[in-house]
């Protein structure tokens, strides 16, 4: 019986060659499209599963409230872990531990040498003590927990680490070594544990003691602080069974309430969440140790894009099925003659569907790889495809088949055994009247697909319409041919930056130097509060600074509206605010506001001029009340403007060369990293532009799949109506009269669906947009344009078979008959 | 074998009824060879179809194998039709995707006979029709008797009790449909009861009962 079937379906394969292709490219475009949206997914869903009772495991983490804003913080203020486990209730476990974050110095001494093996940047070190190791099972290769993490000086590392510093050595044999982190501290490697294989967040290779912090230099300064947060004190806690987050959220907060030091005045409002350990990967909010954080609404865009390729591929496959369906009915006829139940054919039907979604499938894994390094911007860089190897893929690729294969082959199968067997021996035309419904159907299902691609258009051209706009809009300051780079942020030698600024000045290429804490714009900003009094009222603001010399305003060519502008000091001794600001303060015109005293910290500070406003951030936000004052200690960013490119001034890469050179004579301690402005702004904007080539890429495949469907379509239709055409030929109709009446059908399902589509994209648009605080404008010439290039992609394709049979010799059709 | 009392078979069209069969009282025993003959739209065929079961009269009463077929639901009556039916018809109907041999297996597929019980009564019925050589060709690849052969074959695999033949020879040259009428005869021999529907008055003497059919009834 199978065979049989197989047989069967192989031979209807081939035999409609062009139909099977429709079929099964559709199909294979949307099962790739979710294999590899699985893929992602399912990475991203796998991380820190694999812990013991992983449901009970918590971060604590806190939340500060300061005027209205509220600032997150990954970690925990460091006492409280102590506190925690001598009075806290319902707490199976409460894991501190500290990260350090900077990257370290790891000098391996060798005997009978006097220069030590250096590893420079060295990341991946914790501070922890057994605690940690109850919480996440490692694998003990040398040592163990209640020993290897007890007395100061003492670290854990893991085999990839120990087999880095010590390459030569057996696991055992690595214990008891010593090394030096940042030249200072000597450590005693007292125990080694395999590398964590599954996907987690907490990748840590190298364990220091807690002790060693506590008892050494190393002590934080704000170990004993209750004020005092750093979000390297991290805190994990693994509930006791029973007990609610918010019990010990409670418990946490009573001791910060017990324990911390309230100052008069101090508004602030302090809070702690229990975050569960499966939101660690996804919260933007928080912190997780330099690792990627997964982008939740992605995810789903990308679910969402899956789902709507399949189901594009599966309408063809029901249109052309049902559409075809004339063609077999014979042999359903021939088949119910001879014995076969109804149950048998929808069997029979549904088989073939599989075996064509098994088709597409196969397909499907074979381009995967390719796929694979398309996208590679959205891809992990560790996600991995083999398919012998993970069975989860075989899982999901077999729903895939049976729920696609159900979908698009259960309403043909339906269809087509239902066809009584009399009515379809008899006469062809039996069928025609009984298959009003299905007609009617595939008119919808057309429709749907349109919509679907006509949405995907307009939403394409919208984000790249917007991210145009982000990118040419003037953002208040000049920012081609600007690049920068930065000292130490502790780096107080001021005397070095000046000779350094000196130097670059003598670079013919260079036309100006600036000393600043940051570019204007930037993603980070110091930001504080300033009191003005207007006389009447006190008007208290919170505002972002920005500090630079007194070129730092000529360099990015911001237009000064009011006032003079800096004038040179060591700290801030006037400040030049932006238009925001001073509309704020009540000031009609700038230049009111030249002279007044605000008050910063309890400094008097004189407003020595008004700056036209530019942003400060991307787009995404609001222009802020902004200040810009001098202040030599804070500024450790060169700006530097370049003369345009031409053979009189050399190129900018032998200014950079040049620079290089002087960074090495006086910072031989730091590498020389540099940045062009215009692309670290471009970088404000990789998820926008990420989200844009997914949509060209979403867009392309849903018009070729609906225009493949189009295809099959009018193919039927037109060899449908062969004798219909001939005679209208025959009686003087022209190439054009045919064409149009062949395709006005089609056309007209095109077009509602391109009315259908604009309400839905006007408001996926609108929304999205809603992120952004200076967007470009809804105009409706997108839409017209969209729809337009809707319809002529339909056109074309209409085209290629309309065309042909109206040019076809009438005789031909006619004789045949 | 088969009986039919008071079977009548109309279309409403608009007030009026139009009949097609009326009245038709027929009684068909075990190894008969009935031929039934009549001018086009007298209703040969439509009778045809009720006694296979692949139509139903708008009244009467049905009896096969003395069962009363007019109060089956459609299940019970295909499972009746695929035990004892088999049906030839003039324009052949063999599946145009699948070869001879497994046009000729097809049947037995639906009746759930076991893969080598199948390849020996195939291979019997192949041998019996001489085609043995051409079954692993298409019917597009086959003159129109041979397709009528395996059209026969197909009916035959089964072991029908009851063969119903519609113009059988209607597409074949004289020569083609003298060797098909000649099998009747002999199946009929063999203990097979036929009826076949005709224009030919030759090939109604193959028979041994004639009945004539005029506007719906009985002659």
């Amino acid at each position: 019986m199978f065979r049989n079937y197989i047989n069967i379906a192989f031979r209807n394969i081939w035999k409609h060659k062009f139909f099977s292709f429709i079929n099964i490219s559709g199909l294979a475009i949307g099962i790739s499209a979710s294999l590899v949206i699985f893929l992602i997914v399912q990475y991203d869903f796998s991380f820190d599963k694999h812990h013991k009772d992983s449901d009970r495991i918590y971060r604590a983490v806190s939340n500060f409230e300061f005027s209205g804003e509220v600032y997150k913080n990954s970690g925990i203020t460091s006492p409280m872990a102590d506190a925690l486990r001598k009075e806290g209730t319902g707490i199976e476990l409460v894991v501190p531990f500290r990260h350090m974050d900077f990257e370290r110095k790891i000098s391996i001494p060798v005997t009978g040498k006097d220069e030590p093996i250096v590893f420079k940047k060295q990341q991946d070190f914790i501070a922890t003590d057994q605690a940690y190791f109850k919480l996440f099972s490692y694998e003990w290769v040398a040592g163990n927990p209640a020993a290897s993490l007890q007395d100061p000086y003492q670290v854990v590392l893991t085999e990839s680490k120990a087999k880095l510093y010590f390459p030569n050595l057996k696991p055992s044999d690595v214990m008891g070594k010593e090394f030096f982190m940042d030249d200072s501290v000597r450590l005693t490697v007292s125990g080694i544990v395999k590398d964590q294989v599954k996907k987690t967040d907490f990748t840590f290779k190298a364990f220091l003691s807690r002790a060693t912090l506590e008892k050494t230099s190393l002590k934080p300064r704000d170990w004993t602080q209750w004020n005092n947060t750093n979000s390297s004190s991290q805190l994990l806690v693994k509930l006791s069974q029973g007990t609610k987050p918010i019990q010990v959220e409670k418990q946490i907060e009573a001791l910060s309430e017990k324990n911390r030091i309230k100052e008069p005045g101090d508004n602030s409002k302090t809070s702690f969440k229990l975050q569960p350990l499966n939101d660690i990967h996804f919260n933007p909010d928080y912190w997780i140790y330099e690792n990627r954080i997964a982008h939740k609404p992605t995810l789903l865009g990308l679910l969402a894009v899956a789902a709507f390729l399949l189901l594009l591929g599966c309408i063809n496959f029901i249109n052309l099925t049902t559409a075809q369906a004339a063609g077999r009915a014979k042999e359903i006829g021939i088949r119910k003659t001879i014995g076969s139940s109804k149950m048998q054919l929808i069997f029979q039907f549904l088989n073939e569907t599989i075996l064509i979604t098994l088709m597409a499938t196969i397909f499907s894994v074979l381009i995967t790889p390719l796929l694979l390094k398309v996208f590679a911007d959205f891809i992990p860089s560790d996600l991995t495809f083999n398919f012998f190897q993970q069975p989860a893929i075989w899982l999901f690729l077999l729903m895939l088949v049976v729920v696609v294969s159900f979908l698009s082959g259960f309403y043909p199968a339906l269809v087509l055994s239902k066809f009584k067997p009399l009515a379809v021996l008899k006469s062809q035309s039996a069928i025609s009247g009984g298959q009003s419904k299905t007609a009617w159907l595939r008119k919808s299902l057309t429709v749907v697909q349109f919509v679907i691609a006509q949405v995907f258009i307009i939403a394409a051209f919208f984000v790249s319409k917007q991210i145009n706009y982000t990118l040419q809009k003037d953002l208040g300051f000049q920012k081609e041919a600007i690049l920068y780079f930065s000292t130490q942020y502790n780096d107080t030698a001021v005397g070095r930056q000046k000779l350094m600024v000196e130097k670059i000045k003598q670079i013919p290429e260079v036309s100006m130097v600036s000393l600043s804490t940051s570019p204007p714009s930037s993603v980070s900003s110091w930001s504080g509060t300033i009191k003005y009094k207007d006389g009447k009222k006190e008007i208290e603001t919170d505002v972002q600074f920005k500090y630079g010399d007194t070129s730092f305003m000529k360099l990015y060519k911001m237009d000064l509206l009011a006032g003079t502008g800096l004038t040179p000091a060591d700290t801030v001794s006037s400040f030049v605010i932006n238009e925001t600001y001073a509309r704020l303060l009540g000031f009609k015109n700038p230049k009111e506001a030249i002279g007044k005293i605000l008050i910063w910290d309890v400094k008097p500070v004189p407003i020595a001029g008004v700056v036209k406003d530019f942003h400060t951030r991307s787009l995404h936000e609001q222009i802020k009340p902004t200040a810009i004052g001098t202040w030599v200690n804070a500024s450790h960013t060169f700006n530097v403007a370049l003369y345009p490119q031409n053979g009189q001034t050399g190129t900018w890469q032998s200014a950079i060369k040049k620079m290089e050179k002087s960074w090495k004579e006086l910072y031989p301690e730091n590498d020389f990293e540099y940045q062009f402005l215009d692309e670290s702004i471009a970088k404000f904007y990789t998820s926008e532009k990420n989200i844009s080539r997914l949509l060209n890429w979403a867009t392309g495949l849903a018009i070729f799949i609906s225009c493949l469907g189009l295809l099959g379509l009018v193919i039927f239709i037109t060899n449908q109506r062969t004798k219909e055409i001939g005679i209208r030929k025959v009686i003087g109709a022209s190439v054009t009269q045919i064409v149009t009446l062949l395709s006005k059908d089609f056309l007209k399902l095109v077009l509602i669906g391109f009315i259908i589509a604009i309400p839905i994209a006007w408001w996926g648009t609108h929304t999205w947009l809603e992120n952004f605080a200076f967007k470009t404008n809804m105009s409706w010439w997108i839409f017209i344009l969209s729809g337009g290039l809707m319809i002529m992609i339909a056109l074309i394709t209409l085209g290629i078979q309309t065309i042909r049979s109206a040019m076809a010799n009438p005789v031909k059709s006619l004789r045949s008959e | 074998m088969l009986e039919l009392k008071n079977i009548s078979k109309w279309y409403n069209s608009g007030a009026n009824k139009t009949f097609i069969l009326k009245n038709i009282d027929l009684l068909i025993n075990e190894g008969e060879f009935v031929s039934i003959m009549g001018p086009s739209g007298s209703g040969k065929s439509t009778l045809l179809n009720i006694l296979g079961m692949l139509d139903e009269p708008s009244e009467g009463y049905h009896y096969f194998m003395g069962e009363a077929v007019h109060l089956m639901k459609e299940k019970q009556r295909s499972a009746l039709y695929k035990k004892y039916v088999g049906f030839v018809f003039q324009a052949y109907h063999l599946i145009d995707e699948l070869t001879v041999y497994e046009n000729i297996e097809t049947p037995l597929l639906y009746q759930d006979v076991k893969s080598s019980e199948r390849k020996a009564m195939v291979a019997d019925m192949l041998d019996r029709f001489q085609i043995v050589g051409k079954k692993d060709l298409f019917p597009s690849q086959l003159s129109g008797g041979q397709q009528q052969l395996v059209g026969i074959a197909r009916a035959l695999i089964v072991s029908p009790k009851l063969i119903l033949a519609d113009e059988p020879t209607g597409n074949l040259n004289s020569k083609q449909g003298e060797e098909i009428m000649g099998l009747f005869k002999k199946l009929n021999q063999e203990g097979v009861t036929i009826v076949q529907v005709t224009h030919s008055e030759k090939n109604a003497t193959y028979g041994s009962r004639i009945i004539n059919l005029l506007d719906g009834s009985i002659q």
